[in-house]
């Protein structure tokens, strides 16, 4: 957005619009007010954080996780479903040796069902397109440096499977229950922007 | 060649504004516009193919100074002109 | 229909330029990778965006790039998700 007055035309624009699909019949704002609220409630970065915690946990679970998403996710109430498609789920882990980052260069797709909509960064032409390129580099920005080791693969998604990244659980969480676990885990660990 | 959306690789943007809210929408009408654009979608007047395409298509121009939801308000009106839902002069009225 | 690719394969992209809506980055066009695994078989979005009837449904693979092979630098890897018709045998 830039600036008060062309966010005051494009609200009324888009007003205009939302009023000739009502008229159309096409659209009930009552009705899209209360889809866009259970929307925002349901699909959220605590459903992230919580698998992660639970993963971290439960080494069953971590292996249920990595070899089929949309199965272990279910274990705790949770389903890709609810958006416009029925996506895949594809989580990745970090270790030693390997990290992991999500991106869409062609446009933003994104695990919104367990993240929630996604961050303005993540859907930056910055973003997009260097991280690709020059993933160390995207991260650094981020404040995030990896060992040289550390292998970097980075999914563009650019098909029907959505991925999350299970970061690596910091040495200094010895003894957390999982409620500490879900605080300690950031949306840009989830991505991968951030290593936790 | 390529279309405008399609970045993996350019180089040239700006540094990343990594900061971050939380806020899953910055203004109500951007909600809206995310709201309007899944009912369009669940009611089949298109599908995310054609969303996705008319984003694409924007003019370069017009796409690289939009912010994310207003492009999504430009791809949503191009789509429902060209599948004759609405016209022009009521879009702008 | 059996899937034309195993995880392991080594395949290379089609390096087209098409007029429409395609999932295929014009950087990882023309490009050899490794095949994964397999996502399940997904309408192609190609044919889809133009509102075409019956867009064919195909298999899509994660296929795992060398950032040498992309940008000629770098030892990172990218990994996209690619509808069958998007790739080819590498030779």
């Amino acid at each position: 957005m830039s600036g008060d007055h062309s966010d005051a035309e494009i609200s009324r624009r888009v007003r205009t619009l939302e009023t000739l699909l009502e008229e159309r019949g096409l659209v009930d704002g009552r009705v899209l007010d209360e889809a866009l609220d259970a929307y925002l409630k349901r699909a959220t970065p605590a459903n992230g954080k919580k698998l992660v915690a639970r993963a971290w946990l439960d080494e069953g679970f971590r292996t249920r996780l990595l070899a089929d998403g949309n199965a272990a996710i279910a274990e705790l109430g949770m389903s890709m479903g609810g958006g416009l498609q029925d996506q895949r789920l594809r989580v990745v882990a970090n270790d030693e040796k390997t990290h992991n980052v999500i991106v869409c260069t062609l446009c933003s797709c994104y695990p919104i069902a367990l993240l929630g909509p996604s961050p303005s960064w993540y859907k930056s032409e910055a973003y997009r397109s260097r991280v690709v390129r020059d993933p160390r580099g995207v991260l650094a920005e981020f404040g995030t440096d990896l060992d040289p080791g550390v292998e970097v693969t980075v999914w563009d998604s650019s098909a029907e499977t959505r991925y999350l990244v299970v970061p690596r659980r910091p040495e200094s969480t010895a003894g957390f229950s999982e409620e500490q676990l879900v605080d300690v885990v950031t949306r840009n660990g989830l991505i991968g922007t951030a290593l936790v | 060649m390529a279309r405008i959306n399609d970045v993996g690789g350019m180089q040239g943007f700006a540094p990343i504004d990594t900061s971050d809210d939380g806020e899953p929408f910055h203004a109500d009408w951007e909600a809206r516009v995310f709201g309007l654009n899944s009912t369009l979608v669940r009611q089949g007047v298109y599908n995310l193919d054609e969303f996705r395409d008319a984003i694409e298509q924007l003019p370069p121009r017009l796409y690289l100074r939009s912010s994310y939801y207003e492009r999504w308000y430009h791809a949503i009106c191009a789509l429902l002109l060209r599948k004759g839902v609405v016209s022009a002069g009521e879009l702008d009225g | 229909m059996a899937d034309r690719f195993a995880p392991g394969a080594r395949v290379r992209t089609r390096a087209v330029d098409p007029a429409h809506h395609t999932r295929l980055p014009r950087y990882a066009r023309g490009q050899c990778g490794v095949v994964v695994e397999r996502e399940g078989r997904h309408p192609l979005p190609d044919a889809r965006a133009q509102s075409l009837p019956d867009a064919p449904v195909e298999t899509v693979y994660a296929v795992r790039f060398t950032a040498a092979d992309l940008w000629g630098r770098g030892n990172h890897s990218v990994v996209l998700d690619l509808w069958e018709s998007y790739l080819e045998e590498a030779t």
